[in-house]
C-alpha cells in the first residue's frame, strides 16, 4: 500500500516538475521595449515607405504584364504603341546617364517616351469627355457639364482611376513609386496610344467605360451646384416669358421652436414648379428654387442616372450656358 | 461572420471603379504560384502546374501566373488585386482539387473576402431618391382640400368612456335588474 501511495506522489510531483520546466521565460525580457520603441520612431522619421515596387520582384515578366494589361481590358492595344505610352521621359534620361556612369559613351535605348502622347492625350480626353457628357445630360447647362469634366480630370481621380486599371507597377519612370501626377499622365497616355491603334471612336468608348462611368455613383449636385438659385430661376422665366417665381409656404410647424420647419413651393402662373424644406423661410425658399432647377436639368436624386452604354458618333449638340438657358431649347 | 469577431475590418460591398456598369474588368491582376521541388507538402502545387495551370492561364488571358520554384519550403498562393491589395494562402498538404479551387476563388473576388466582415450584402449610394423625412413626407393627401376648422378632426379623441357614460351604463344595468326581479315576482 505504502509503494503505490509513494508511486502516486511521485508521479503528481513529476507532473509539477513537468509544468514548471515547460515555463521557459516568465517575462519579456527588458531590452525588447526600448529597442521596439526606437524603431517605431525611426519608421515614423522615415517619409518614403520600404515597400519595394513591384517591378524590382525576380518574378516580373513586363511583356507578359502588357498582353495581359490588354486583355484585362479587353482592349486592343498596338503593343509597341503600349510600350511607349508607359515609358517617361525621365526613365530614359536616368537609364542614359546609369549607362553613361558605368562607362558607356554613346548609350542606346532602343525605347521612346510618351510626351507627345500625353499631349495628345491632353486634347483629346476633356473633347470625348464634354460630347459624351452633352448627350448623356442635354438638359444640363454648360456650367455643370463643365464642372463635372473638371472633376473628372483631377489628377486624384485620373490617378485613381489608372492605378485600379492596373497601370500603376507596368509605368517605368524615374520615381521609384509613381507619384499621382504621373499616374495621371499615364492616363492621357494610354488614351492616345489607344486612338492611334484603332480610332477616336473606340478611345472614346474607353474612357466611357473606365472613366465616365464613375459619374453613376456620385451625386452630380455635389459636384455642381448653382450659387443664387432664385434669381437664376427668375431669369429663365423671364427668359420663357413667364411670371416671375412666387414662393408660398405650403406647410409648417414648430414655429418659434428650436426645430422649426417649413415647406416652401414656387409657383409660376399660378402653376406648382418644386418645393423646399427648410429650418428657416429663407433657406426653404433658396431650396425649393435649387429643387426647381434641378428639376428643369434633369439632376434630381429621383431623375434618371447617367447612361454609360450611349454610343455617340457626332459631335453636334451643345449645351447651352445657364444665361442663355431656356427649356425650349435645351 | 458574426459581430463577435469586433477585431475583424467590416466594411460592405463595393466594386472598384464602379466594375460592371462601364466594362467588366477581372480584378485578378496577378498570381505567383510558390512551390518545393521535391518536399511532399508542395505535392498538390505540383500536379495542379503539371496538369492545370497551362488551361487556367489560356482561359484567363487577364493574369499573369508566375511559378516560382523554392527549396524546402512550404507551397504559396500569392494573389495581387487590382486595388493594390495582395491574398497570401498557405498551402500546405493541399490537394490538387484544393488548388483549383483556390485558383478559382482567387480569380472571382476582388480583395481576400476573408478579412471583411460584411455589415449589409448590400450597398447603395443614393439611399432615397425622395429626400430626407419631414414631417409632411407622409401627410394624407385629403388634409389639402380640407377647410378649417373641421368639425370632425377637431373631435376630441375618446379612449376611455366619460363619466356620464360609465353613469348610462350603471342606470342601464340597474333597469335590466328591476324588469327581471319583478317578473319573478310575477
Amino acid at each position: 500500500m505504502y509503494s503505490i501511495k509513494t508511486c502516486i506522489k511521485s508521479i503528481i510531483e513529476f507532473h509539477k516538475l513537468k509544468s514548471i520546466s515547460q515555463i521557459s521565460q516568465r517575462h519579456i525580457k527588458r531590452h525588447i521595449r526600448p529597442t521596439l520603441i526606437e524603431l517605431t520612431k525611426r519608421k515614423r522619421k522615415l517619409k518614403e515607405t520600404f515597400s519595394n515596387p513591384r517591378n524590382e520582384y525576380l518574378e516580373w515578366n513586363w511583356n507578359a504584364e502588357l498582353f495581359a494589361f490588354n486583355s484585362r481590358l479587353t482592349e486592343k492595344f498596338d503593343l509597341e504603341l503600349l510600350k511607349q505610352a508607359f515609358t517617361h521621359r525621365s526613365y530614359i534620361i536616368n537609364e542614359t546617364e546609369k549607362q553613361k556612369q558605368v562607362g558607356i559613351e554613346n548609350p542606346i535605348l532602343d525605347l521612346v517616351d510618351n510626351t507627345e502622347f500625353i499631349i495628345e492625350g491632353e486634347q483629346i480626353v476633356p473633347l470625348i469627355i464634354e460630347n459624351y457628357l452633352s448627350h448623356a445630360l442635354p438638359l444640363a447647362p454648360q456650367e455643370c457639364i463643365y464642372a463635372l469634366k473638371n472633376y473628372l480630370l483631377s489628377t486624384e481621380i485620373l490617378a485613381k482611376t489608372s492605378s485600379c486599371i492596373g497601370v500603376k507597377d507596368l509605368i517605368l519612370s524615374m520615381e521609384r513609386h509613381p507619384t499621382e501626377e504621373t499616374l495621371a499622365k499615364t492616363f492621357y497616355a494610354l488614351i492616345s496610344a489607344l486612338n492611334r491603334s484603332v480610332n477616336l471612336e473606340h478611345a472614346s468608348l474607353f474612357v466611357r467605360d473606365i472613366l465616365i462611368s464613375l459619374l453613376v455613383e456620385k451625386d452630380l449636385t455635389e459636384i455642381w451646384c448653382v450659387e443664387d438659385p432664385i434669381s437664376i430661376l427668375n431669369d429663365i422665366l423671364s427668359r420663357e416669358n413667364k411670371e416671375l417665381a412666387e414662393p408660398r409656404i405650403i406647410a409648417q410647424t414648430g414655429i418659434n421652436t428650436l426645430l422649426s420647419v417649413y415647406q416652401i413651393a414656387v409657383y409660376s402662373n399660378k402653376k406648382f414648379l418644386g418645393s423646399g424644406i427648410g429650418e428657416t423661410i429663407e433657406e426653404a425658399k433658396n431650396m425649393a428654387a435649387l429643387n426647381t432647377l434641378h428639376k428643369m436639368f434633369g439632376l434630381l436624386d429621383s431623375s434618371k442616372p447617367i447612361r454609360c452604354n450611349l454610343k455617340i458618333d457626332d459631335s453636334g449638340s451643345k449645351n447651352l450656358p445657364l444665361t442663355e438657358w431656356r427649356s425650349q431649347n435645351a | 461572420m458574426s459581430y463577435s469577431q469586433l477585431s475583424l475590418k467590416s466594411g460592405f460591398p463595393r466594386a472598384t471603379l464602379a466594375n460592371g456598369i462601364g466594362r467588366y474588368i477581372g480584378q485578378l491582376q496577378r498570381v505567383t504560384l510558390k512551390f518545393c521541388k521535391n518536399h511532399g507538402a508542395s505535392r498538390g502545387i505540383r500536379d495542379f502546374i503539371e496538369y492545370d495551370l497551362i488551361n487556367y492561364a489560356k482561359e484567363n488571358p487577364g493574369v499573369v501566373v508566375y511559378v516560382k520554384p523554392r527549396r524546402h519550403r512550404g507551397p504559396v498562393i500569392k494573389a495581387e488585386y487590382l486595388n493594390g491589395q495582395t491574398h497570401w494562402i498557405c498551402c500546405r498538404k493541399f490537394s490538387r482539387e484544393d488548388i483549383i479551387k483556390y485558383m478559382e476563388l482567387v480569380r472571382t473576388q476582388s480583395f481576400d473576402g476573408s478579412t471583411l466582415r460584411l455589415r449589409k450584402f448590400w450597398h447603395t449610394e443614393f439611399p432615397s431618391i425622395q429626400g430626407p423625412w419631414t414631417p409632411f413626407t407622409f401627410r394624407d393627401p385629403k388634409l389639402n382640400i380640407t377647410e378649417f376648422p373641421n368639425a370632425e378632426l377637431g373631435k376630441c379623441i375618446k379612449t376611455e368612456p366619460t363619466a356620464t357614460e360609465e353613469i348610462i351604463e350603471l342606470f342601464k344595468k340597474q333597469q335590466i335588474e328591476e324588469k327581471s326581479i319583478a317578473q319573478l315576482e310575477e
